[in-house]
């Protein structure tokens, strides 16, 4: 295990993925954790140390001066707005928070590293787009959607900010959307209605990154940073109609302009503001991207690969799995 | 007294197998590859493209051999059929077929086809993939055997009075990826297409609202609804050419855009030569 030493300062880490890494960097020897966030109210990891800091006010600079950590996480950056919350909250957060988060840093003079928890929206989603995208392919297409150019905003800043120190490591995690049971985002109450409205003559192809996996990914990050962008995606595709198969949900075809009002409504039961345009390109196209320089570059093993996280995803949900011989030896039989 | 049937019929084991299949299906449990590749789904079509392939086209191979049997392998074919990609879908019958060893083909397809409801999936599931360089790229590195048509929508959309002759190969994009990848280039001429959906004509409002690239019609399309889909029963002779060998050039060769052009070109010339022979040795259209 390469020598993490030092103090580690997570930003947004009441975030699931900043609970996730603390959990597991905590006790470690010669790691001090630093959890940074507006409310510490129902966080329960021992062996932090919280910080009450919003990364939207300028004065957190100050505090992140202060806390003069060797190594900053940022976990804060959202990939949805909030049910109730304008969607003004995400460009605040995702923004002006790495823009400040950043601004914090540039005081602190032993820092070694920047690990940013970025997402593979940057690519955006077309029919007319590679397949898989690699991390060099992120400044070359034009970015459509709010929380695209959100993304590739702060991923500029964290860029701007590598230039002009080149002593300090800064990684960009690109993550492709996690699914898992224990999971919370709107993509996984999207997968647990019970019947789940599609888009009708569209059936994307996703790679779903499985939670262990994603928290995985970001713990060898931590520990061996890489310069630059990392694709944080798993192996394989799976469709959106063999996940719902798989998962036993009943998939409701639903032309365009009904779709889109669906959509709408959906946002609501879904707790998001609405289903926002991100998700209902990526629930038409699909996304994939390149995921090489993971495992070779930052060397990490994924333990799930698109199909085994919907496979873990069904078996928890109903307890067990029935095997397939079992039910086509069955209806042989009859 | 009759003994019980020890077996079931013939005719109600299968159905009960197709229904185990379906079972199967519905609950998710088939393959499907990083590109939405599904086999099983391929193969579950291909009977039906064996019998256009051997009854409706009467398709004559020719240097089926010239395709090597594995490794990365690129064709290059001439394109046409104005409505449906028949000649990409026969040139993969023919090497399921008759190929000593038969592998599926990969399709680079033109990327608007991806935008279509439906088409999309059904090409992905049969192994098409949006034209990409990046694609291209990638299925070779994966050594597998892909089919590009550099002509593009201008070769498949051409009127029927252009039939057979090869428009521009694109920018010569495919030779490039070859170069680099080391792959060997086999020229494909198609014969027979051009005269399954004659294009006589365009109309330029339906293109308009559909967002396609063109709206053709044929003698029997739109006039004749769905019916007039039906492709015309043409003559077909497909030939493998004599395999292009990239291998004496470096990979950076790949960026020396005279080279590239020039090889294109080559590739161009050779499935012409190959569609001028096709056409003396099949003879007649009909009949």
């Amino acid at each position: 295990m390469p020598g993490l030493t030092g103090r580690v300062l997570i930003a947004g880490v009441t975030t699931h993925w900043g609970r996730e890494l603390a959990a597991a960097l905590v006790g470690r020897e010669g790691v001090e954790v630093v959890g940074l966030d507006p409310d510490r109210s129902g966080f329960d990891v021992p062996g932090v140390r919280f910080v009450e800091a919003d990364l939207r006010s300028p004065s957190v600079t100050s505090v992140i001066a202060e806390v003069d950590p060797d190594l900053v996480v940022h976990c804060g950056i959202l990939w949805y707005p909030e049910h109730g919350e304008p969607s003004r909250t995400l460009h605040d957060v995702n923004v002006i928070g790495t823009l400040n988060l950043l601004a914090g840093c540039e005081g602190v003079a032993g820092l070694r590293a920047v690990v940013v928890r970025s997402s593979s929206a940057i690519y955006g989603t077309s029919p007319s787009r590679p397949i898989f995208f690699t991390e060099e392919m992120a400044g070359e297409l034009p970015l459509v959607t709010r929380f695209q150019r959100d993304v590739g905003e702060l991923e500029g800043y964290v860029e701007g900010f590598a230039r002009r120190r080149p002593e300090v490591t800064c990684c960009l995690l690109r993550f492709q959307p996690e699914v898992g049971p224990g999971l919370d985002s709107p993509l996984v109450r999207y997968l647990s209605l019970p019947v789940v409205p599609v888009q009708l003559g569209f059936d994307p192809l996703l790679q779903l990154l499985h939670p262990a996996d994603a928290t995985g990914a970001l713990v060898r990050a931590v520990e061996g940073p890489l310069p630059g962008p990392v694709n944080v995606s798993p192996d394989g595709s799976i469709s959106l109609s063999r996940l719902l198969r798989l998962t036993g949900r009943i998939p409701l075809p639903l032309p365009p302009i009904v779709s889109d009002i669906a959509a709408r409504r959906l946002g609501g039961i879904l707790h998001t503001a609405d289903m926002y345009r991100d998700a209902r390109l990526l629930l038409r196209y699909g996304r994939g991207c390149d995921n090489r320089r993971l495992k070779r570059e930052l060397g990490y093993r994924l333990a799930f690969d698109s199909e085994g996280t919907a496979r873990d995803l069904a078996r928890r949900r109903h307890g067990r799995e029935v095997p397939v011989a079992t039910v086509t030896a069955g209806v042989v039989a009859v | 007294m009759n003994q019980p049937p020890a077996t079931l019929p013939e005719g109600l084991d299968d159905a009960l197998q197709l229904l185990g299949r379906a079972v199967r299906r519905a609950r998710g449990e088939y393959r499907e590859d990083e590109w939405g590749f599904d086999r099983e789904f391929a193969e579950s079509v291909f009977p039906a493209l064996e019998l256009l392939f051997d009854r409706w086209w009467r398709v004559e191979v020719e240097g089926i051999s010239n395709l090597p049997g594995q490794g990365r392998t690129l064709i290059v074919a001439n394109h046409s059929g104005t409505i449906f990609p028949f000649d990409a879908l026969m040139i993969g019958t023919a090497i399921r077929r008759l190929h000593p060893h038969p592998r599926w083909t990969r399709a680079l397809v033109l990327d608007w086809v991806f935008e279509l409801p439906f088409v999309s999936y059904l090409m992905r599931r049969l192994g098409g993939v949006p034209a990409d360089p990046a694609n291209l790229s990638r299925l070779l590195d994966e050594d597998e055997l892909v089919m590009v048509f550099p002509e593009g929508a201008k070769g498949f959309g051409k009127p029927f009075s252009e039939r057979y002759r090869t428009q521009r190969f694109g920018r010569g994009g495919f030779i490039a990826e070859a170069l680099r990848s080391g792959t060997p280039i086999v020229p494909v001429s198609v014969v027979g297409a051009e005269e399954t959906y004659p294009k006589l004509g365009e109309i330029a409002l339906l293109a308009r609202l559909t967002g396609a690239p063109y709206f053709p019609f044929t003698p029997t399309f739109p006039l004749l609804g769905p019916l007039g889909l039906v492709p015309l029963p043409s003559r077909w002779r497909i030939a493998f050419l004599e395999p292009l060998d990239l291998s004496a050039y470096p990979p950076e060769a790949a960026e020396d855009p005279g080279l590239v052009f020039d090889l294109a070109e080559r590739v161009r010339e050779t499935v012409q030569g190959g569609i001028y022979r096709g056409l003396v040795e099949r003879g007649p259209a009909f009949g």
